[in-house]
């Protein structure tokens, strides 16, 4: 009976630790909704996972999405003050990023002002990063800092993260 | 018996921080979904009558614009409370914001039109948006981006920086440029988020100083 009694309180012990667990949870997830008011203008597709040899430079072709009616600058924009498209993937991930070669942006022209050229992005494009792995299993949590725009107006520069699971074999 | 009393008491304190837990979390939901839904939420666009340009309704419409005081390029702490008297144009903008750099050269035109009428500009700088406040280098690199944009275009209006402290209450300027058209009394008569025309700034501004 007693034992009973202490296996009772010990489960409701549990229960209120998950709770206040929860409720810290809860906070985090209504900040995370409000983030996510703002539009994700790119969006990175794949790959998911990778097997490159260890120690050595291989070729990852990282592909991205962005939203249909928005353009983000190329890598190489047509004036020093847009922002360019960059790729990185933080020290201490196990992964290297040795190089990146950036697709050559589309020219546009706002119909707004015809005599200003735009390098952008536009539909679909691919980076082709070049990484160094150690050997193992490291899930890389690479970075992407872009600026959006439509016709009219611009987004603030945003950098998502690139989620690879890279195999160094 | 102690001992029942003891087990008893361990529960009801249990109970107790479920039920604490459960408020806390209901109280905290509510206060966002308060916020989320207050006057600085955000605004939509509305068909002009006749096809015109889109016309930007803010819930800031008809009310008085927030109460601000931010530092200009030199240091000099600028308030909008100062311009009382004055139709005001609040534009909010940045220097890798393409169509900003289109439509500055069109409000540094009409500024200097309608200035004699008691009609003045505040650009709002919002360079810093992804900046900590201890980033040093951040901030002067921001500050000296937009030194230079100003000198480019002879901007004769103060620009103000760290406009990202007040966009929450100018409802989130997720878009620039975005700008707040202020009458004599410091009431938001109109607003516009995105790069519209000359003549559509123009009007906005005669109904500022017509209030």
């Amino acid at each position: 009976m007693r034992f009973l009694k202490g296996v009772f309180v010990a489960k409701i012990a549990a229960l209120a630790v998950t709770a206040l667990a929860a409720h810290g949870q809860s906070l985090n997830s209504t900040a995370q909704s409000r983030s996510l008011l703002k539009t994700d203008a790119v969006t990175y597709l794949f790959p998911e996972q990778v097997s490159v040899p260890a120690g050595k430079p291989s070729q990852v072709a990282l592909h991205f999405r962005i939203a249909q009616g928005l353009h983000i600058n190329s890598h190489t924009p047509s004036d020093d003050f847009l922002i360019p498209t960059t790729l990185s993937i933080p020290d201490g991930s196990g992964v290297r990023l040795a190089s990146a070669t950036y697709p050559a942006g589309t020219v546009i022209v706002l119909p707004i002002d015809p005599t200003t050229k735009l390098s952008v992005y536009t539909g679909e494009f691919i980076i082709q990063a070049r990484i160094v792995a150690t050997a193992g299993n490291h899930l890389v949590q690479g970075k992407l800092h872009y600026q959006a725009c439509d016709n009219n107006q611009c987004m603030p520069p945003k950098t998502i993260t690139v989620a690879i699971d890279v195999i160094g074999k | 018996m102690r001992r029942n009393t003891l087990v008893l008491g361990a529960t009801l304190l249990i109970l107790a921080i479920f039920a604490w837990a459960g408020w806390a979390n209901w109280e905290y939901r509510r206060q966002e979904a308060e916020r989320l839904l207050s006057g600085a939420g955000q605004g939509e666009l509305v068909p002009a009558p006749g096809g015109g340009t889109p016309q930007y309704v803010s819930p800031l419409n008809g009310k008085p614009a927030p109460a601000f005081e931010l530092e200009d390029l030199t240091g000099n702490k600028v308030s909008l409370e100062s311009y009382r008297g004055k139709a005001v144009l609040i534009n909010f903008w940045a220097t890798w914001c393409g169509p900003c750099r289109i439509e500055t050269p069109w409000i540094v035109e009409l500024r200097n039109k309608y200035a004699a009428q008691g009609f003045e500009v505040l650009g709002v700088d919002t360079e810093g948006d992804d900046l900590e406040k201890s980033d040093k280098a951040g901030w002067a690199k921001a500050t000296a981006a937009a030194g230079k944009f100003v000198a480019k275009e002879k901007i004769p209006y103060p620009v103000l920086l760290d406009g990202d402290s007040i966009s929450r209450d100018y409802g989130g300027l997720d878009d620039l440029p975005t700008s707040f058209f202020v009458d004599r009394k410091g009431v938001v008569v109109a607003a516009q988020v995105g790069l519209t025309s000359e003549s559509d700034i123009e009007s906005k501004i005669q109904k500022a100083l017509n209030q």
